[in-house]
């Protein structure tokens, strides 16, 4: 089949993934990467710009170190590099674990500029932060890729977040390698600009008896992709894929996981929780592959969406390839309004609607953000959670 | 206080139906009791009242404090005083009992326009409503009626009656589930709430509650409408005869 290209693609040199690839159904970059979004082109930010980003972060008071990207570049006045031993410049050329077959990747391959390379050996109960702010010029590809290695034994809280202002198109490629006996805790908050689109892929490989527990808050950006990869490496290992959206307006967000046990004894758990207001459209597609010497896998993966409006839409593709007999793996997806017998016992007892509805979304909503061990980080999300109710407050 | 005149009340989505000119008077200090077959409607007056949807007033009206009650949104009604402890209370997943009470409690403060309660003051009154009906903390811990037998539900409504003080209180047969302890204690809890300017409808099956809570006045409900009304002692001829006179005379 011979098709045009569009500007983006003539821009880029690359394609762009259509909707007759089976990942990217409901997701068509052709269509949403609607103008040239010219890559690398050096943006000097206005401190006073970068100020405003920075203190814009939900966790501003949260991380005990930080790491700030401005327009794909670190930023050394702007982080506070303690507890990090970081190293700057030109991260790697494409890792050889990572398909390169993959739209988001490739294009992230080509136009990469910086990026964090942390490799975490002992055990730290202070988050540390990669913070991504896009300052507000014309519209543009920013890409970055990190690598984040979790050594044997170590653990760490990691915060990554995205934030900006303008026109632009942010490419995020993270590849995170968990250690035999490793821990780590992952939080990743995508509150792109209004006018972004944000493609993400993070590709995770965990080893023996770890522990990986990710959650990502999806609120930002006109359109979102995010892919997650997560292998199991080694045996005894535990891992939970959570998230929330948060969506109104026109906005687009489709996650794409691919869980993939390759040994025995492991446990992978995926519960997404969506909230969608207005003309939002939501998509999630977990799959969930059980090789064949992956007995006594025990995998589940359920996503739940609350529609706030009769015109958003959610869509779930749970999968499940299972080529080993003795594993226990489900899937479950739910989508509806909010339970009117529930508005109502709130309502008969002086609550009025529009507060009964958000004390219903914020519970909906919490019991994602419940399964953040860190305190300080739960709370920073409630609180940004419960602004954005107050902003999508209405009583009918 | 509470003026049901004529009133009639269908399914809002069948034409079906259930309150077929129904007329009560309710004068604050009074207590009054509401039996009836089951599927007479009992529970549908006292959804109506407190602005369940689903519903829909074909005719009459219902005038409380002097307002239409029927113009008033759910929480308003709540606001102005109007209680509705739940024949089956409803479990609501992952809200804390104690933020809800909290939150209900301060909204109706806020739109009567008084100043919002403060936590330690909150913790304090609760604690207190509670212990007088044997409701443990570790009730209040759970999340709003989730995993609470029968018998605790039941309890939890009164406590949160008993929270809110409201001025016009709906039991919808509270005593059902609750053990001969429990009841008397329920019952203690109700009476330690009457008051001049305060009233309640209960509605039950069972004459024994009423030896406990002593009312005014005693209605029949059947089909819809009020059969019969009387003192305490219809209570005991219901008790003793059954609904058999009144479901061939609204026929
Ligand atoms: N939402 C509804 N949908 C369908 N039918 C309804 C609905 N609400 C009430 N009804 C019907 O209306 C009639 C009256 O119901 P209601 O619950 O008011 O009876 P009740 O007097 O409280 O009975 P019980 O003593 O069993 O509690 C019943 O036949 C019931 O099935
Ligand atoms: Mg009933």
């Amino acid at each position: 089949m011979v098709v045009q290209k569009t500007v983006a693609e003539l821009n880029y040199g690359l394609s762009l993934p259509h909707r007759k690839m089976e990942d990217w159904r409901w997701t068509d970059l052709r269509q949403l990467v609607d103008k040239p979004y010219p890559p690398r082109q050096t943006v000097v930010a206005a401190p006073k710009d970068v100020e405003r980003l920075l203190k814009s972060s939900p966790f501003a008071k949260v991380a005990g170190s930080r790491l700030v990207f401005v327009n794909g570049h670190l930023s050394l006045e702007n982080s506070e590099t303690g507890l990090v031993q970081q190293s700057k410049g030109k991260i790697l050329g494409v890792a050889t674990q990572i398909s390169t077959d993959e739209p988001v990747i490739t294009m992230n391959a080509a136009f990469a500029t910086d990026g964090a390379r942390l490799k975490i050996s002992g055990t730290t109960d202070t988050p540390i932060e990669l913070l991504f702010l896009a300052t507000n010029a014309d519209a543009r590809t920013i890409a970055t890729r990190n690598v984040i290695e979790i050594e044997k034994g170590a653990a760490a809280t990691l915060i990554e977040t995205h934030l900006g202002e303008g026109t632009y198109l942010s490419n995020s490629v993270t590849e995170i390698r968990v250690g035999e006996g490793a821990r780590l805790d992952r939080i990743k908050v995508e509150l792109e600009a209004a006018d972004a689109i944000h493609l993400a892929h993070t590709h995770t490989t965990l080893g023996k008896n770890t522990v990986f527990n990710d959650f990502t808050l999806t609120s930002g950006a006109k359109t979102n992709r995010q892919n997650g990869t997560v292998e199991f490496k080694g045996q005894g290992t535990e891992a939970r894929v959570s998230g929330a959206y948060m969506l109104g307006g026109k906005q687009h967000a489709d996650t794409r996981l691919l869980i993939d046990h390759q040994v025995p004894h492991c446990t992978s758990r995926e519960i997404f929780k969506c909230v969608m207001d207005d003309n939002a459209r939501g998509i999630f597609q977990g799959k969930v592959i059980v090789q064949r010497d992956a007995q006594k896998t025990d995998g589940k993966q359920s996503s739940h969406a609350l529609l706030l409006s009769e015109t958003a839409e959610f869509d779930a593709k749970p999968e499940l390839e299972i080529f080993a007999d003795d594993v226990v793996c489900g899937h479950g997806a739910t989508s509806g309004d909010l339970n009117h017998d529930h508005l109502f016992y709130l309502m008969s007892r002086g609550i009025p609607p529009a507060e009964a509805k958000s004390l219903l979304i914020a519970t909906f909503v919490g019991e994602a953000f419940d399964l953040i061990a860190h305190e300080g980080i739960k709370e920073a999300l409630v609180k940004f959670s419960n602004k954005w109710l107050s902003q999508h407050r209405r009583a009918s | 206080m509470l003026e049901i005149k004529n009133l009639h009340v269908k399914l809002a989505d069948e034409d079906r139906v259930i309150l077929n000119g129904l007329t009560l008077s309710v004068k604050a200090g009074e207590v009054h009791a509401i039996m009836g077959p089951n599927g007479s409607g009992k529970s549908t007056l006292s959804y109506v009242l407190s602005g369940r949807e689903g519903y829909e007033v074909t005719e009459g009206s219902v005038t409380y404090k002097g307002e239409d009650l029927l113009a008033m949104t759910p929480s308003d009604r709540a606001a102005r005083g109007v209680f509705l402890a739940f024949q089956y209370p409803i479990e609501i997943p992952g809200v804390a009992t104690m933020q809800f009470l909290k939150v209900a409690l301060n909204s109706q403060r806020k739109a009567r326009g008084e100043k919002e309660m403060t936590t330690p003051d909150f913790m304090r009154l609760v604690k207190e409503r509670a212990a007088k009906l044997n409701i443990g903390p570790e009730m209040l811990k759970r999340p709003v009626n989730v995993g609470f037998s029968g018998g605790e539900k039941k309890r939890a409504e009164i406590l949160q009656m008993a929270v809110l003080e409201p001025a016009l209180c709906v039991l919808d047969e509270t005593d059902s589930g609750l053990d001969i302890d429990a009841m008397r204690v329920v019952a203690d809890g109700v009476n330690s709430l009457r008051s001049p300017d305060r009233a309640m409808i209960v509605i039950t099956h069972y004459q024994r509650l009423l030896d406990y809570i002593v009312p005014d006045h005693v209605h029949v409900l059947s089909r819809g409408r009020i059969v019969k009304s009387g003192g305490k002692s219809l209570a005991l001829e219901l008790e003793a005869k059954g609904y058999a006179e009144f479901e061939s005379e609204a026929a």
